[in-house]
């Protein structure tokens, strides 16, 4: 008898296996599966600062980048700024940009599809009637964002088109974003 | 203490599916029923409510429909005058008016405690239902006090909620039918969408019920998925007799859709912004299915025997769906929540739930001598389905049979 058995050639660099072993794990260790993320910032003059990441906390204790991690955000000469960074607003967009991106690969690998390009074009509209206080009916935040994917996969547009709305339902800063959430700030 | 050896706690479709067999094993038992025979049917539904499912699937305790019309869809009080003639029929063994109120294991089996006193038994049948209890979120509680609430359990008819607009939560059967005939009540319904299932009523001429049955869609096993607490999380199918619904259909008739709900704070219920994904997810699932039907038409080569392939318009989804409602100063003055049903089993005092409440089980076997049965895809995708109780009651009956040492053929 001949027995065909599909195999998962595809490689798009994402331990699958492991991610699949710690989704089995701390299923059963809930405990373990509480992170905390952490950033500090430190101002630089005028509306430039300066974020450093390294420590964490999840699997139950202290955790560590392998090395610190700095992003530096600032404003454009149009906002009379240094322009020695990105707009936080824009650090916003790649991180959306980037947990989706993130999300299609892994995604992707588990459905054992081969993924040889992907682009994403983010963009988001802002009216600054808010953040300058001229309309208190406009809010601070951008009022709509808009993502395209450029994908080269082996694969069907609508498997693709699946891959992508898998990867939304599954990302931690689509999630931020389109859901409210509290936020706690005090001063020490 | 009365024993008999198995007691079937409920008489719906289950309860009497599980009966019919254990009538055929000549299994002494008896059914406990907290009110009269198919309960939740006669008193938990809505008055517009007919069947989701065409009569040929309607079939009670092991018997065919023998009506007049095997595609139609019969209305619930058909449905519950089908359920006291069945029961009548065979006999079956049914102690209404009766509320479990525990059980306890015993060193031959279980003491089931009830209102009407005790019993013990060898086996014990939980057939009470994946429907037992609306889920209704934590945060409905941050409601305005005046704000009139429903669940499709004690929502009767639309005449029922006072004028003025009405917040239907959650998109899957029960919440888009409601929206449906709230609308049509000149009461400006806004309907928020989670999750949800899109499925049109027919397909290349005939009833999508029968295209997931001959596809075999239905009754894959429990053991055969790829992730079986996943899709026993999966929403209901989004269906009505007789009709398609849709998010598209009800947009026409004047409803507004938004993400789902995500919060209620002040007063002010808070919508996901997520809403374009999910209906591209749904959207994308349909068509999927539509392509597995398009397949096995083809593979049996019906192709010329039935209309054409085609595909629907893809779910419109505003520009920018509402992310927040002020509902007292929007005049919304009643709130439903649709937001699914699940199983209560609060008296059964055994470490048989995992972590979130949940009943664990393998195909509705719970421990020895203990089953479920009606739950979201037990044992198959048609285990919730009225015809789907046959075969899960047929295959529990068979490992009860084993237990007390009867012959696997009965």
């Amino acid at each position: 008898m001949n027995v065909q058995t599909e195999i998962n050639t595809a490689d798009n660099g994402v331990n699958v296996e492991a991610l699949m072993g710690a989704r089995a794990a701390l299923t059963d260790a809930p405990a373990a599966a509480q992170f905390t993320w952490r950033a500090d910032c430190e101002w630089m003059g005028g509306v430039h600062s300066r974020s450093t990441v390294n420590g964490f906390f999840g699997l139950g204790e202290e955790q560590n980048h392998t090395t610190d991690f700095t992003i530096d955000a600032d404003h454009p000469p149009q906002f009379a700024a240094s322009d020695k960074g990105a707009t936080p607003v824009e650090i916003i967009l790649s991180a959306l940009a980037s947990c989706l991106t993130a999300g299609v690969a892994s995604v992707a690998q588990n459905r054992g599809i081969q993924i040889h390009s992907v682009k994403a074009h983010v963009e988001g509209d802002m009216d600054l009637a808010g953040i300058l206080g001229i309309d208190a009916d406009v809010r601070n935040g951008f009022n709509a964002i808009r993502i395209r994917f450029e994908i080269d996969a082996d694969a069907s547009p609508e498997d693709i088109k699946a891959v992508v709305a898998q990867s939304q339902r599954r990302s931690a800063v689509f999630d931020i974003i389109t859901n409210p959430g509290n936020v706690h700030v005090t001063v020490a | 203490m009365k024993h008999v050896n198995t007691i079937i706690i409920g008489a719906g479709q289950s309860g009497l599916a599980m009966s019919a067999q254990l009538i055929t094993r000549g299994i002494d038992h008896v059914i406990l029923e907290r009110g009269q025979i198919a309960n939740s049917w006669r008193s938990e539904r809505w008055d517009s409510l007919y069947l989701l499912s065409p009569n040929w699937m309607n079939g009670l305790a092991g018997k065919a429909y023998d009506g007049p019309n095997c595609d139609g869809f019969m209305h619930v009080s058909e449905l519950v005058f089908r359920f006291d003639q069945t029961a009548a029929a065979m006999s079956a063994p049914i102690q209404t008016e009766t509320t479990v109120l525990s059980v306890n294991t015993s060193p031959t089996g279980y003491v089931v405690q009830t209102d009407q006193g005790a019993m013990t038994c060898t086996n014990v049948v939980m057939a009470n239902g994946a429907c037992a209890r609306s889920n209704v979120p934590g945060f409905a509680t941050n409601l305005p006090q005046t704000m009139h609430q429903f669940t499709p359990q004690n929502y009767k008819r639309p005449d029922d909620l006072p004028d003025g607009k009405v917040l239907v939560i959650g998109a899957s059967a029960s919440g888009q039918q409601l929206a449906r005939e709230i609308q049509a009540s000149g009461r400006q319904t806004t309907l928020a969408v989670g999750t949800h299932l899109r499925f049109p009523r027919t397909y290349r001429g005939k009833d999508i019920m029968m295209w997931l049955d001959v596809i075999g869609a239905t009754s894959v096993s429990h053991t055969e998925v790829d992730d079986i607490a996943r899709v026993r999380r999966t929403p209901s199918l989004t269906l009505v007799a007789d009709d398609t619904i849709d998010l598209n259909t009800l947009q026409n008739e004047g409803v507004e859709i938004t993400g789902r709900l995500a919060a209620v704070q002040d007063g002010t219920a808070l919508f996901s912004g997520s809403l374009s994904n999910l209906c591209e997810v749904a959207d994308l699932k349909m068509n999927r299915l539509l392509t597995s039907v398009d397949e096995w038409i083809e593979d049996n080569g019906l192709g010329t025997l039935v209309p054409a392939s085609e595909r629907f318009e893809a779910t419109r989804v505003p520009t920018a769906p509402k992310l927040k409602l002020d509902l007292a100063r929007e005049g919304f003055k009643a709130v439903l929540w649709a937001t699914g049903y699940e199983p209560d089993f609060h008296w059964l005092n055994l470490p048989v739930f995992d972590r979130k409440g949940r009943l664990i089980h393998d195909g509705g076997v719970v421990s020895d001598g203990l089953y479920a049965m009606g739950l979201p895809y037990m044992r198959q995708r048609q285990s919730t389905f009225l015809n789907g109780a046959q075969s899960d009651a047929a295959a529990l009956a068979a490992h009860l049979g084993a237990r007390i040492g009867q012959p696997l053929a009965a």
